[in-house]
């Protein structure tokens, strides 16, 4: 329980210092018109702790009082008091020997505080260039920029101050022959710069103070996320596509440091065989995918050919029925496509491919299906459930379906069960068996007579669907009756000399075996993301305008003209947004083959890959190479969103 | 199964899932019998064609939850019965080898400081990468929204931008950081800085909920601009006439009224950071004690022989948490899915 409570505390902790800070900061930032002098101390106070803060977290300052707390104070009460003074103090033959002397001061008390073993020895010549080069800088950007003498010399103390800090600082040795005096003239110098430069400012009247108070809105309200993301995407972003440039090994040897290689990482990746393996693309061709898919883009043109006859204006046109074997047909070959060249990259392909593809299907298709269904809502929650569950879970619950047990053993999988117990039906002469080649034979005959029917009833796409059904039924038949439907081998053995032909069970390794293990991973992510694209699709479904489906009703539209014709142009935008949102989420897909395969047996892809080479091999370059090329391939998704937001915004 | 699924459903949500139905069967019906009737195919073969819709999406929801069935029957099987014979067997009434212990065993196991101690650490991580992206992202969205400055536009593309970019690319120079701190060499002075120190922060939940933050900046933004951006305007200028300022704007009038969307979004992202394994795997691989269940699960999985029935326990003690939030506020889950998605 400890824990528990541990937990509590740090959680409210950080979760009420934050809200204390932002509160604190809207109330200071009202301050301005209403105390000016509180608003300059606090103001004073604030930058006073910081740079003490800072210069004693860095224990560059001496070990009085407790460490980060002693100096920052006194930091605090000086830079405080410095900015209270002047805060009413309006003349400026007052104003400006007050900041000199009173930052003078402030100087004077740096120098006193510097540890004295760690006293800086200047570098004068690079202080003195740095100064007056950055002054010089400064001042003329400022002229060039703001066409205006006074500002151009304010902007010319800036650079002098900055060129100081960096010079006589940066220049400096420090802990090594340095002495006393040097800190002095280092702090004072700086500070008195500063001091002339407050010096130079007048006290704002109201208008500029209510500016102030309006003005540091934005910034209070923005700062803290635009922080998280520059802290946590930008800048990172920047420094992973300069990390891929480097790596560890240089010209063949290893070296310690990381050191510039240019492309060779990505050279690496795309040479490599095991991101990028074309050899087998011969095998494209003898793929049984390839001719299936062929076979179904020919029937997809003869009954595009046929419809041709068969419609009045005598056009072929695209419908449900010359169109889906069509979209199959190519489906399969891109599939034997995948399935021949293999590799990280294309891994990572097949699974945008597969996954976006069958997940937005299937999810219109549910959501078409549920849509003014008993029970709607139950069974769209069931579907959409798994998006509750962790891609790790998920996994796991995977794991226990594709489960391959021994052979002679009941199977505990339920695809390896329904697998084997096909196998079984036909070897075993049961009465299980030749029930099913009844049930077969009475479906197929059914199919084919419903087939003609509807053909002679001007219904083709029924016809069609029925036919096809037919055939798929005869095919399974045939292997029923033939060489064996499901998981069986027959293999024949010599017993006492005899030979014996002997069916026996054969499971399938759904997870082992390339490059069709690959599906069987991307049927988790489907399974969790149908239930996301279906509900955005029955929302969309949902807000389609009831008039237009009852106008096309009264015109005699069937319902699947409907669908193609209405339902689809009017969701388009929302099938766009599914799409890439999928896009983007399946190509970091890592959680799943993680704990799968963790990229073993050909299932690598590109962010398993690259986590494996950055934190296990700790490869910094090549890992950030990979990322890169992530980053690189999800940036059409990246414009394609900016072009519709620049769209939504006019 | 499929009776036991579709009944206990039916329990749940009969009357007001009927009435729907019912509301809308007479339209249905008056368009459905617009469909040709001379299609020379008899009226029991429409009938039976046209009930094919919802018996496949009834076989669709069957398929869905059979994983998650399987695998909780599994869990309160033992090791043997679980690696001899199929989970659906417990639906022809084998209930041989039922037990709590494989739970018993998760919860009791101190393996790795024990599975109690992974959820408190889930939690440690969940809860603040919950609330903070959405107070955070809160200011920035109204900023956004309805503060007026030069850039606001550009700046706003850029973070809605970064929304597609994937966590991958940020994560090696992310645990650099807060590895060692981030330093700078300044050029020709041989002089390192400190940008950011080194706050040990590796290894613990913070620096998971510290990444997870950043990473849920640009879509907390989008999706609470989108809602805040379309409330209408007059009440904004009410308020300023009031003599109201933006903070308390913010605090007394858009607070308040973007309740609905600040629980869409605080849902998503518990669901989103509870059940992350990546940027906890990366951020505290190396201190057992702060690992999050879906680390500890994976390693678990390592050993998939000898804790193969254990893994079942494990997954479901997992899931039970984003589970019960899902089911008891799926509608704001959706709304926020919706907001995110449909409207951009």
């Amino acid at each position: 329980m400890d824990i528990f409570i541990s937990t509590i505390i740090r959680i409210s902790v950080a979760v009420g210092v934050s809200g204390l800070l932002f509160i604190a900061f809207n109330y200071f930032f009202s301050q301005p018109t209403r105390r000016w002098r509180l608003f300059n101390t606090i103001t004073g106070a604030f930058f006073g702790l910081i740079y003490f803060g800072i210069l004693d977290g860095n224990r560059f300052l001496g070990d009085v009082g407790p460490t980060l707390i002693f100096w920052p104070v006194l930091g605090a009460v000086a830079g405080g008091a410095i900015c209270g003074t002047l805060s009413d103090t309006e003349k400026p033959t007052v104003r400006i020997p007050l900041a000199v002397g009173t930052l003078v001061a402030f100087g004077v008390l740096q120098g006193a505080a510097w540890r004295s073993d760690f006293l800086p020895s200047l570098d004068w010549g690079a202080a003195l260039v740095w100064t007056f080069a950055a002054g010089v800088i400064l001042g003329t950007a400022g002229l060039a920029i703001r066409r205006d003498l006074i500002k151009a010399g304010n902007w010319a103390i800036v650079g002098l101050t900055v060129g100081w800090m960096l010079g006589a600082w940066g220049g400096a040795d420090f802990g090594a022959g340095g002495s006393r005096w040097e800190a002095y003239a280092a702090s004072i110098v700086g500070l008195t710069l500063i001091g002339i430069r407050l010096g130079f400012t007048k006290i704002p009247d109201d208008a500029v103070r209510i500016q102030l108070d309006t003005g540091s809105r934005k910034y209070i309200f923005l700062t803290p996320a635009l922080a998280f993301i520059s802290l946590g995407l930008l800048i990172p972003l920047v420094r992973t596509i300069y990390l891929s440039f480097l790596a560890r090994t240089e010209g063949g040897r290893t070296v310690t440091d990381l050191s510039w290689v240019g492309l060779e990482n990505y050279g690496f990746i795309f040479t490599s065989n095991q991101s990028l393996n074309l050899s087998g693309w011969s095998n494209f061709f003898t793929s049984r995918l390839v001719w299936w898919g062929g076979g179904l883009l020919g029937i997809a043109v003869i009954i595009a050919f046929v419809q041709k006859f068969k419609s009045p204006d005598g056009r072929p046109s695209l419908s449900g029925g010359s169109v889906s074997p069509f979209v199959i047909g190519w489906f399969l070959i891109v599939t034997a496509v995948f399935a021949t060249l293999r590799g990280t990259i294309l891994n990572n392909l097949w699974w945008v491919f597969f996954v976006t593809l069958m997940a937005t299907g299937l999810g219109l298709m549910i959501s078409v299906l549920a849509d003014k269904a008993k029970m709607e809502s139950s069974a769209k929650s069931l579907i959409f459930m798994p998006m509750a569950i962790s891609f790790v879970g998920a996994g796991i619950i995977w794991r226990f379906m594709f489960i391959a047990r021994d052979t002679q053993k009941p199977q505990t999988g339920l695809f390896n069960s329904i697998w084997v117990g096909f196998g079984q039906l036909s070897t075993t002469n049961s009465w299980t068996g030749i029930f099913a080649i009844a049930v077969l034979i009475g479906i197929i005959s059914g199919l084919a007579i419903f087939s003609y029917l509807s053909w002679r009833s001007n219904a083709n796409k029924l016809a069609l669907f029925s036919l096809l059904g037919s055939a798929l039924g005869g095919f399974l038949l045939y292997r029923l009756i033939g060489p064996g439907l499901g998981g069986v081998i027959t293999r024949t053995i010599t017993v006492d000399g005899e030979k014996v032909t002997q069916s026996i069970p054969n499971t399938i390794l759904f997870i082992e075996e390339a490059p069709f293990n690959n599906l069987w991973l991307m049927v988790i992510l489907i399974w969790i993301q149908t239930g996301f694209a279906m509900v955005i699709f029955s929302a969309a479904i949902k807000a389609v305008p009831g008039e237009f489906i009852e106008a096309a009703r009264v015109d005699g539209a069937t319902e699947s003209q409907i669908f193609w014709r209405i339902t689809i142009p009017q969701i388009a935008t929302t099938i766009g947004v599914v799409v890439t949102t999928l896009i983007v989420l399946v190509m970091k897909v890592y959680d799943i083959v993680k704990v799968m395969t963790n990229g073993n047996f050909g299932t690598q892809v590109l962010a398993n890959d690259m986590w494996n080479r950055a934190f296990q091999d700790r490869n910094w370059g090549l890992g950030s190479a990979l990322a890169v090329i992530l980053f690189i391939a999800v940036l059409p998704i990246m414009f394609y969103n900016i072009r519709r937001m620049q769209k939504i915004e006019t | 199964m499929t009776n036991t699924q579709s009944s206990s459903s039916q329990a749940s949500t009969a009357l007001p899932s009927d009435k729907a139905a019912i509301g809308a069967s007479p339209g249905k019906n008056a368009g459905r019998s617009k469909l040709p009737k001379d299609a020379g195919v008899g009226r029991f073969v429409y009938g039976s064609l046209r009930r094919i819709p919802t018996w496949i999406l009834w076989i669709l929801v069957v398929l869905w939850t059979t994983p998650t069935i399987g695998l909780l029957v599994n869990s309160f099987r033992d090791k043997d019965t679980q690696r001899s014979s199929a989970f659906w067997t417990v639906f022809r009434g084998n209930f041989e080898g039922l037990t709590l212990e494989n739970y018993q065993e998760v919860l009791g196991n101190e393996v790795q400081g024990g599975f109690w101690t992974g959820i408190a650490n889930s939690f440690a991580i969940a809860i603040p990468s919950t609330i903070i992206p959405i107070a955070i992202a809160a200011f920035a969205a109204y900023a956004f929204a309805w503060i007026e400055f030069r850039g606001r536009e550009w700046m706003f593309i850029i973070t809605v931008s970064l929304l597609a970019i994937p966590n991958q690319v940020a994560l090696i120079p992310l645990l650099q950081m807060l590895n060692n701190g981030a330093h700078v060499t300044i050029p020709g002075l041989e002089k390192t800085v400190t940008l950011f120190p080194d706050f040990n922060l590796v290894g613990t939940t913070n620096a998971v909920w510290l990444t997870h933050t950043a990473f849920a900046m640009p879509f907390a933004i989008f999706l609470l601009h989108n809602y805040l951006s379309s409330l209408p305007k007059d009440i904004f200028e009410a308020a300023r006439i009031d003599g109201a300022d933006h903070f308390t704007i913010f605090w007394r009038l858009v607070l308040p009224l973007s309740v609905p969307v600040l629980a869409a979004f605080a849902i998503f992202q518990f669901l989103w950071t509870y059940n992350d394994y990546l940027i906890a795997v990366t951020m505290i691989s190396g201190n057992g004690s702060a690992l999050p269940t879906t680390v500890k699960m994976v390693a678990q999985t390592g050993e998939f022989g000898d804790l193969e029935h254990l893994l079942t326990a494990g997954a479901f003690v997992q899931a039970v948490v984003p589970l019960i939030v899902f089911f008891s506020l799926q509608r704001y889950f959706v709304r926020g899915i919706l907001a995110g998605s449909v409207k951009g």
